[in-house]
């Protein structure tokens, strides 16, 4: 025998009722009620922590029974089934399992899913998405940290005219425009934009000095641009930022913020190493040595002794061995 | 702590009824095992499965809450929810590729969903009240489409052009549309603060901010961050050791902010708003620490950080206790009266696409 709460679902007065079964049927009887209801028309509640669990008739009255172990009892004799959801999530073996599938998707779709969806989805945007979102960046930079060039206008078109000279192992010429800009807070630096323009920074010319070195360096910058490593990257943060929002977002979106930052610097890596690749290929194919761009890496790690942590190199890990690597080629 | 006097002081009711406390019962234990399994079915179905969690995760917790010995119910369809996060979706990915780039479609997408916004709050509402019952009776939201559009987005534009000295007036204006419109049953709910009680907190809000940012004055933040445009201005390479100084310590003032007078406010503004509200005639009463919510935000904060999210279960759970648990119901009369109104049905859509804006009215 068990006793439950009893509500006609349409005043909120509540009626101490007893249940039984008897054959097929549910009997409920106690103050005004005497009702006999059969077990196929009940429909059980799931069973939620040690909530109250309800049984719904069709006329939208329901019992509430607080004993979960008694009504367990009672469900078994009428062969009544609980979900799978429900049963799994309660047994600890199901939920030390499902821990632990969660945290190794978790590090497959970081680890493989994410550079995929990435990878597929840089090279499907719209063009035109690509060059309008370069522009507002481009926008934005000028006038603020990035300033109009100081190297002499010859010496900009003469370094353009050669890059764009130079045979690409995909078949064709380098055609990505270089812009140039000086910035006393970045220093000596490249970047490629997601619709593959480069910006070459004054102090990376001064630097470097040498023409041959310097296309070394924009030889690795067309293998971002080639990569569409920009873009990637871009839809990469999106896509961890949005996540972190919507797992931590109930406590606070602050925190989602810098973890997603954190979590780019494997990325930016692995894409060092394909421009790399790209870049030396580009050198061998056009007659030069990979190691023009060891050696302007060696200069830029040399330049940068003195301002610890800004510029080129911090955006370019494990200077040393990739110079070993470009040498050995 | 001062639960008594509250009481006491507030006396005008001639019939002592006792004050009815809420009480929530679930625990953080009980509620990993839904919590986990949910998350693992809404990453293995691609989120579709994100509805079904979402119906299982209000179910524990308004089953868990109780008053007066009969715990609240959550009935929302998961199917009517999984398209409301589908229109959601599309109306974030057209809002976020358009902002991005920036060309007339932009001013379309943001004015279209501007425009769309207040009839989908007012749905969310209509959503969620609809589907929450307690004792079987359910709750429902009545406030016209019209009236929704003169709070949400009038008092929102109004606000906006006032450089938000009209926002404690427009947040008052969306609690009394919210819970003046609010029925249980065939029993109407009413909202009894005024506009100048919201102003206090404020005001109060406002002051601490101040004081915060003399405080960040006084540690030498500023100083860095003059050094540095100083620096930049005069063309010279900025100290990028300074920079990170003075990130650091922005960031940990922005922590402290974040932790000690959010809390503050919300725990003020909890108590303002329920202590303010009626059922019929039953009162409620809300007596939240400011104190006590601050250690909560700041203990949850910490726990999830070191558990990598682990403990998320057991600070939702901790959250909704100690907040519900700080409401009483004082009863004007019989609890066991209150009838049913007219069915009538709502979609989800509303709800679900005000929630993926995280655009929170904190109900």
């Amino acid at each position: 025998m068990l006793t439950a709460d009893y509500f006609d679902g349409r005043t909120t007065r509540v009626r101490v009722v007893r249940l039984e079964v008897d054959g097929g049927n549910l009997l409920i009887t106690g103050e005004d009620i005497d009702r006999r209801v059969p077990v196929t028309e009940v429909k059980v509640d799931e069973r939620l922590g040690r909530a109250p669990r309800r049984l719904r008739f069709a006329d939208e009255a329901f019992c509430v029974v607080g004993d979960l172990n008694a009504l367990d009892a009672l469900l078994s004799s009428i062969a009544h089934r609980d979900g799978w959801v429900d049963r799994i999530q309660r047994r600890a073996r199901f939920v030390l399992l499902s821990m632990a599938v969660c945290a190794a998707l978790a590090v497959a779709a970081y680890r493989w899913g994410l550079p995929w969806a990435a990878e597929i989805g840089a090279a499907h945007m719209p063009a035109g998405f690509s060059v309008e979102l370069s522009s507002q960046a481009l926008k934005a930079l000028d006038g603020g940290i990035l300033l109009p060039s100081r190297i002499d206008p010859d010496r900009q078109l003469a370094l353009t005219a050669k890059f764009h000279a130079l045979r690409l192992p995909e078949g064709g010429k380098a055609n990505a425009e270089l812009l140039f800009r000086g910035s006393p807070q970045l220093g000596a630096n490249a970047f490629t934009l997601p619709d593959g323009r480069i910006i070459v920074l004054d102090d990376l010319v001064t630097i470097i000095g040498d023409d041959r070195q310097i296309l070394a360096t924009l030889a690795h910058e067309a293998g971002h641009g080639r990569g569409h490593h920009g873009m990637r990257m871009l839809l990469q943060s999106s896509i961890v930022g949005a996540f972190l929002a919507f797992y931590v977002g109930d406590i606070s979106s602050l925190l989602a913020i810098a973890p997603a930052t954190l979590m780019q610097a494997r990325y930016s890596r692995d894409f060092e190493e394909q421009a790399d690749g790209y870049g030396a290929a580009v050198l061998k194919l056009n007659g030069m040595s990979p190691g023009l761009l060891a050696d302007a890496l060696d200069k830029l790690s040399k330049s940068h002794k003195e301002t610890a942590g800004a510029g080129y190199l911090s955006s370019h890990p494990a200077t040393l061995e990739r110079m070993r690597h470009l040498r050995s080629l | 702590m001062n639960q008594g006097t509250e009481g006491d002081s507030q006396g005008g009711n001639p019939s002592a009824v006792a004050p009815v406390p809420v009480r929530f019962t679930g625990s953080g234990a009980e509620y990993f095992g839904i919590w986990i399994v949910n998350l693992l079915l809404t990453i293995v179905t691609l989120g579709i499965y994100s509805a079904w969690a979402k119906v299982r995760r209000l179910q524990y917790f308004d089953r868990h809450t109780e008053l007066a010995g009969s715990s609240f119910d959550f009935h929302g369809s998961p199917i009517k929810i999984l398209i409301g996060r589908l229109i959601a979706l599309v109306m974030l990915i057209a809002y976020n590729y358009t902002v991005r780039i920036q060309s007339v479609w932009t001013l379309a997408v943001v004015g279209g969903i501007g425009l769309i916004m207040p009839w989908l709050l007012r749905n969310s509402l209509r959503f969620r009240l609809y589907n929450t019952s307690w004792r079987g009776v359910r709750f429902h939201f009545r406030g016209t489409v019209g009236r929704a559009y003169r709070v949400f987005l009038m008092y929102g534009i109004l606000s906006f052009i006032t450089f938000y000295i009209m926002a404690p007036f427009m947040h008052q204006r969306v609690k009394a549309y919210q819970h003046n419109n609010t029925w249980f049953g065939n029993t109407q709910c009413s909202f009894h603060a005024g506009v100048g009680q919201f102003y206090k907190i404020y005001l109060l809000l406002l002051a601490a901010a101040a004081a915060f940012a003399i405080l960040a004055g006084f540690s030498g933040v500023y100083g860095l961050f003059i050094a540095a445009t100083e620096a930049q201005k005069h063309g010279g390479r900025v100290n990028p050791y300074d920079t990170l100084k003075a990130v650091v310590m922005l960031y940990g003032i922005t922590i402290l902010v974040v932790v000690s007078i959010g809390p503050v406010f919300r725990a003020l503004m909890a108590n303002l708003i329920w202590s303010n509200t009626r059922v019929g005639e039953h009162r409620i009463e809300c007596n939240m620490s400011p104190r006590g919510l601050i250690w909560i935000t700041v203990s949850n904060l910490v726990l999830v950080v070191l558990t990598l999210g682990l403990f998320i279960p057991w600070a939702s759970v901790r959250m909704a206790k100690f907040q519900l648990e700080a409401v009483r119901l004082v009863p004007a009369g019989d609890l066991q009266q209150f009838v049913d109104a007219d069915p009538d049905q709502v979609g989800a859509v509303g709800e679900e696409a005000a929630s993926a804006f995280d655009f929170d009215i904190s109900l």
